[in-house]
């Protein structure tokens, strides 16, 4: 496969996976999401690759999933409009939901190198990394539900409790790398100039250990977190999604609808004014 | 002798959350009062001269404050604070016989049965709230011990101030772990949380550290603070936050929620049966002997380390 929207190296017996769309923020759209799948599951049978490094090009890691309105009807909701049944619903959701959950159960360690916005679905993907490294400029979010949608991912929970969960989600409030650290959402911050030698200072660690036995360590320590729940959340989150897509073609008027002002206004004015509400009451560090 | 059956008026509720089983209308709110802002609701605890401590009337009317927030469609956030001195001292230990609020009184001889109904009773009104499909707020100031420090773990957000004193003193001398039945920091990794869990009392600062609460600022920023929050809240998208919010509980859930509910309200039950040793503090003996301040004096004695032998 000829990839557009990544960019895939090796060095040292790590491979290294770009986002690799900078003028858009590495917003993830459908073609991305294609190529991620295709080189995830290339690599994943390759033994001289024992560990993958995710970064973004350009300003940021991702801005989360590609709100444009094009090329994007897999990684969006399914449109409220379309009059789906509810199996297509479940279906989509089951495939969102499968994809991450891929890449948290993926047979080799993985490491988000993170700086600029990590947001939405590029929050995901840092979270379902085994290890989440950022530059001190590095900006983590979910803003989903300012545009009536649910989280994409059920790991909130588990790695920063109950009341910090609520705070994320419910507010749509971004936080910076410091924080993110502070509530255990990511591992370390680093200062910004000192990232890239960071995260291949810790993928290179991670080639030393055997990679059989690196992938029994990852097996064991998911197979704790399937104990704790994790494996019910996945299809859980299915369920919830659903509902939650079902329910778009009823916004209540007099709330902020974000698919509205980006069809009227453009896609700038409504991530706008999406995130001016909340940034009056909680700034964007 | 008079029995549990014929005292309590208490009858379980399967089918509904206690505050869909309590009615508002016509109802004077006094005990706790209920107003609205906008799209914010305030519940304001209302026994100041009482250190706002619980007593079947007050939850009477926090339930029907939430039963009316829930159905009025313009209400989007609710506030859960406290008039006077403090939030709540917990639930209050004067209280008749009969009273749901405290520990059933050993002399109404329950079997049981009626402990198990009683005590899911008491215990399902903080599961009610926290499964309340709008997003809640505490609002703590000063003290908030006991039955108070449940509400506001069974709230979404805890906004304290500064000073304020969250803890949990049980009816002896032994505390039974900082964040109750609520355990704050469930199921997070983080350990400075489960260290904070096992402390008997923490101030507002220190219950941000842990990350059982949201913030803590300077008790003269407190109510602003709060103000701020429910903004944010009441901007947000309100059916897609009530599936945000059944979703993150049910997560919880899945990692045992349901069934830590349940073994809180067993322990309840068990505790019942508890044998002091003659050098430990029993309830309600001491509040028999010498009067519930004179059990408050006893407790806290026995509560303080003795300086040891040849020590200063």
């Amino acid at each position: 496969m000829q990839y557009e929207t990544i960019i895939y190296e090796e060095e040292n017996g790590v491979g290294v996976i770009t986002l690799n769309r900078p003028q858009k923020m590495n917003a993830v759209n459908d073609r991305m999401l294609e190529e991620l799948d295709d080189i995830l599951r290339v690599k994943e049978t390759d033994i001289d690759i024992k560990a993958m490094v995710i970064k973004g090009a350009g300003p940021c890691f991702s801005a989360g999933q590609d709100l444009s309105g094009e090329g994007n009807s897999e990684v969006m909701p399914p449109d409220s409009k379309a009059g789906l049944s509810t199996k297509d619903l479940l279906d989509a959701g089951t495939r969102w939901n499968r994809r991450l959950e891929y890449i948290f159960n993926y047979l080799k360690p993985t490491v988000a190198q993170v700086h600029g916005h990590c947001l939405g679905l590029g929050c995901y993907l840092a979270m379902a990394c085994d290890i989440t490294i950022a530059a001190e400029d590095a900006v983590f979010g979910d803003p989903s539900l300012r545009m009536g949608l649910l989280t994409g991912i059920p790991l909130w929970t588990w790695f920063i409790g109950t009341k910090k969960t609520k705070e994320l989600l419910y507010l749509g409030r971004y936080i910076d790398a410091k924080e993110a650290e502070d509530i255990c959402l990511i591992n370390t911050v680093v200062p910004s100039g000192e990232l890239n030698q960071e995260v291949k200072k810790y993928a290179e660690a991670l080639t030393l250990s055997p990679g059989d036995g690196m992938v029994v360590a990852k097996e064991s320590l998911n197979a704790q977190m399937e104990a704790r729940g994790v494996g019910a959340a996945w299809r859980f989150l299915t369920q919830s999604q659903t509902i939650n897509w079902m329910q778009q073609s009823q916004i209540p008027a007099d709330e902020f609808n974000f698919w509205e002002i980006r069809d009227k206004k453009g896609l700038k004015e409504a991530i706008e004014e999406r995130d001016s509400t909340i940034e009056k009451l909680f700034p964007k560090p | 002798m008079t029995t549990f059956r014929e005292v309590t008026k208490w009858k379980t509720q399967y089918q509904k959350r206690q505050w869909e089983a309590t009615p508002y209308e016509d109802r004077e709110f006094q005990s706790a009062l209920y107003e609205k802002d906008g799209p914010v609701a305030r519940i304001t605890l209302n026994r100041p001269e009482k250190r706002n401590a619980l007593n079947d009337a007050m939850f009477s009317d926090l339930m029907a404050g939430l039963h009316k927030a829930n159905d009025d469609n313009n209400v989007k956030v609710v506030i859960i604070r406290g008039a006077g001195p403090n939030f709540s001292a917990g639930h209050d230990l004067s209280s008749p016989i009969g009273e749901e609020s405290p520990p059933v009184h050993p002399s109404l001889a329950p079997n049981v049965r009626d402990f198990y109904n009683i005590e899911r009773r008491r215990c399902s009104k903080h599961e009610d709230i926290f499964n309340f499909p709008k997003p809640t707020i505490a609002q703590v100031h000063g003290y908030c011990i006991g039955a108070g420090l449940e509400i506001q773990a069974a709230c979404d957000f805890t906004i304290a101030s500064e000073d304020a004193q969250f803890g949990l003193r049980g009816f002896g001398v032994a505390p039974t772990g900082l964040y109750g039945h609520n355990a704050g920091p469930w199921p997070s990794g983080s350990q400075r949380q489960w260290a904070g869990k096992i402390l008997p009392e923490l101030s507002g600062k220190d219950m941000e550290m842990t990350g059982a609460i949201n913030k803590a600022v300077p008790l003269d920023k407190l109510e602003q603070e709060t103000n701020r929050w429910a903004e944010a809240l009441a901007a947000q998208s309100s059916e897609a936050l009530a599936v945000t919010k059944e979703f993150i509980n049910g997560m919880l859930d899945i990692t045992g929620y349901g069934a830590m509910w349940r073994t809180h309200y067993e322990g309840h039950v068990m505790i019942q049966w508890v044998r002091f040793r003659r050098d430990e503090v029993s309830f309600y003996k001491s509040k028999k002997d010498r009067g519930l301040k004179g059990f408050l004096q006893e407790r806290a004695m026995h509560a303080t380390p003795k300086k040891k032998e040849g020590s200063e």
